[in-house]
């Protein structure tokens, strides 16, 4: 992963224009991220700010400045979240960056900021998508707590997430395996294995502790397995609204609880085994 | 400056492919890849005088836009044959898709020998030329996509003056890009380098172009160039961002890339 560098105590004065400007049309996908820290500009417009995630994503923390200014990190952030909506014609490319960072009202030649085949913007968006997640899950277990809500059995627990995680493709599905080959360059591997094992721990962490008698590694292995193969049955999905999909995610889920059941029943059965030899070999030597 | 540059323009071509031994081709073929231009960028090259750059700016905008039309005509499958041919009408006037080129240059010899070569190798459209000082830029603010000054930046007095009527001409979110020659750090490499450098070229200077004492200048004056962090450094005072530089072959050339953020 790259490391980040905090920038010199710098004003981007240009940004500081550009906020004041872009507050006009203002866009939902521009507050999205967690990560974003949007400081009170000059101008006195509302300042917005969100909390930051509950656990480390990709980019980092967003880094102290001084009030005035955002740093780099943050506007590469606004640039990669503007461009994600030119994804669909463009592809995940340095063109779609582009159109992302004119819509900002910078000059096309920003994209040059990033690699010329859109890694960073890929692994931006799982890194978002992971954010969202990661938020609906504490939004469902605040409402079990609260009483308001039944605690879900775990291999439906598992489904709604994996479920909830791949519709965000949706919008984006067509340029998926693009992006999914992309991610698998050399390069790109430590991130995006990073990204993919953080959210699969996010899974299970909300999950809870209604885990079987699976240890933790196989936990994450058969959870990995499930989401890396549903997510490619959705990749040749055509049906509508995905459902066939949705049958095979739960049929993996369902596979994944008879295993651990069988699993459990054979260390039972292997125990009374065990046993029953015991008593066997006790009793002959009496 | 000026002097030496009326010399040297019209050997200009033939002088760099004799001393870098054609090298120099690769350099700003490199250079263009990393700048990636897509259609719709102005760019402003700074002592660009005989056009090198630009050219290639102009074939590198021109197969880009050739790829994008492809790709919106293969997604024009369920539109009826007047909406293709509409389109096709509208973008086919456009090859560069409103991409545009400035080669500004200080020397009137430099750019002349530009205009003739544009013409022989018909280049046409999305070239102008323009008169003018690197430290005293004849544009206003905010005008341009990217600044690119190849293997000029050393002939230029006040380095921090050029860099800062960079920054000034630049639009939000433009690219500064600076080739040049730099410093060779591998001692072995440096040894062979210095060698070429002052006994071979200016002796090629003198046969080819017939001018021993420019091709002397040129040797002394990359030798006297700040080295790739000073230079960075400087970048940065002029108020770019992200600047950063890549060595090509071992620290002989380097491009410095900053960005007004």
């Amino acid at each position: 992963i790259k490391c980040q560098h905090y920038p010199p105590a710098r004003a981007l004065q240009a940004s500081a224009a550009l906020r004041r400007a872009s507050d006009e049309h203002k866009k939902e996908p521009l507050t999205s991220s967690s990560q974003q820290h949007f400081d009170s500009p000059p101008a006195g417009h509302q300042p917005e700010q969100e909390p930051q995630g509950p656990h480390p994503s990709y980019t980092g923390q967003g880094g102290q400045e001084s009030e005035d200014y955002e740093s780099e990190e943050q506007l590469q952030h606004r640039i990669l979240t503007a461009a994600l909506e030119f994804v669909p014609e463009h592809g995940w490319t340095a063109e779609a960056i582009a159109e992302g960072a004119k819509t900002l009202g910078l000059s096309v030649a920003a994209a040059g900021m990033f690699h010329s085949d859109g890694s960073e913007l890929i692994l931006h968006f799982v890194s978002e998508c992971n954010t969202k997640l990661s938020k609906l899950l504490e939004k469902e277990q605040k409402l079990v707590q609260l009483g308001e809500a039944e605690k879900k059995p775990i291999d439906e627990f598992l489904r709604d997430a994996v479920e909830a995680r791949l519709r965000m493709l949706i919008p984006y599905i067509e340029k998926w395996p693009q992006a999914l080959s992309v991610l698998l360059l050399p390069r790109n591997i430590p991130s995006s294995l990073n990204l993919l094992t953080s959210m699969i721990d996010d899974i299970w962490h909300y999950a809870g502790d209604q885990s079987t008698d699976f240890n933790w590694y196989t936990r994450r292995a058969v959870l990995t397995g499930i989401y890396n193969t549903t997510e490619l049955v959705m990749m040749q999905d055509s049906s509508p609204g995905f459902e066939d999909t949705w049958r095979f995610l739960g049929n993996r889920v369902a596979d994944a609880m008879t295993m651990s059941n069988t699993a459990s029943q054979v260390q039972s059965t292997g125990e009374a085994v065990v046993q029953g030899l015991m008593g066997a070999a006790v009793t002959v030597s009496n | 400056v000026y002097q030496v540059f009326e010399n040297v323009a019209k050997k200009y071509d033939v002088m760099n492919d004799s001393m870098t031994l054609g090298i120099h081709r690769v350099w700003k073929d490199i250079l263009m890849h990393k700048m990636n231009p897509c259609p719709g960028t102005l760019l402003l090259d700074v002592a660009g005088g005989t056009g090198d750059i630009a050219f290639r700016f102009i074939n590198y905008v021109r197969t880009v836009r050739q790829r994008q039309l492809q790709r919106k005509l293969k997604n024009h499958q369920n539109l009826s044959w007047q909406e293709i041919f509409d389109s096709y009408q509208k973008d086919q006037f456009n090859s560069l898709g409103d991409s545009q080129v400035v080669v500004c240059d200080i020397n009137r010899e430099m750019l002349k020998v530009g205009k003739q070569k544009a013409q022989h190798l018909g280049y046409s459209e999305g070239l102008s030329w323009v008169l003018g000082n690197a430290e005293e830029l004849p544009f206003d603010d905010d005008k341009f996509d990217v600044y690119t000054i190849a293997f000029g930046i050393r002939n230029v007095t006040r380095i921090d003056l050029a860099l800062q009527e960079a920054y000034r001409v630049l639009k939000p979110g433009g690219r500064f890009l600076c080739l040049e020659f730099s410093h060779v750090s591998n001692p072995l490499l440096s040894r062979l380098y210095d060698l070429y450098s002052f006994q071979v070229i200016p002796v090629l200077g003198e046969v080819i172009a017939g001018d021993w004492r420019s091709y002397q200048y040129l040797v002394e004056s990359i030798r006297q160039f700040p080295p790739q962090e000073e230079l960075k450094a400087m970048i940065e005072d002029a108020g770019f961002f992200k600047v950063d530089y890549e060595n090509l072959n071992f620290g002989i050339v380097a491009i410095h890339s900053g960005f007004k953020l």
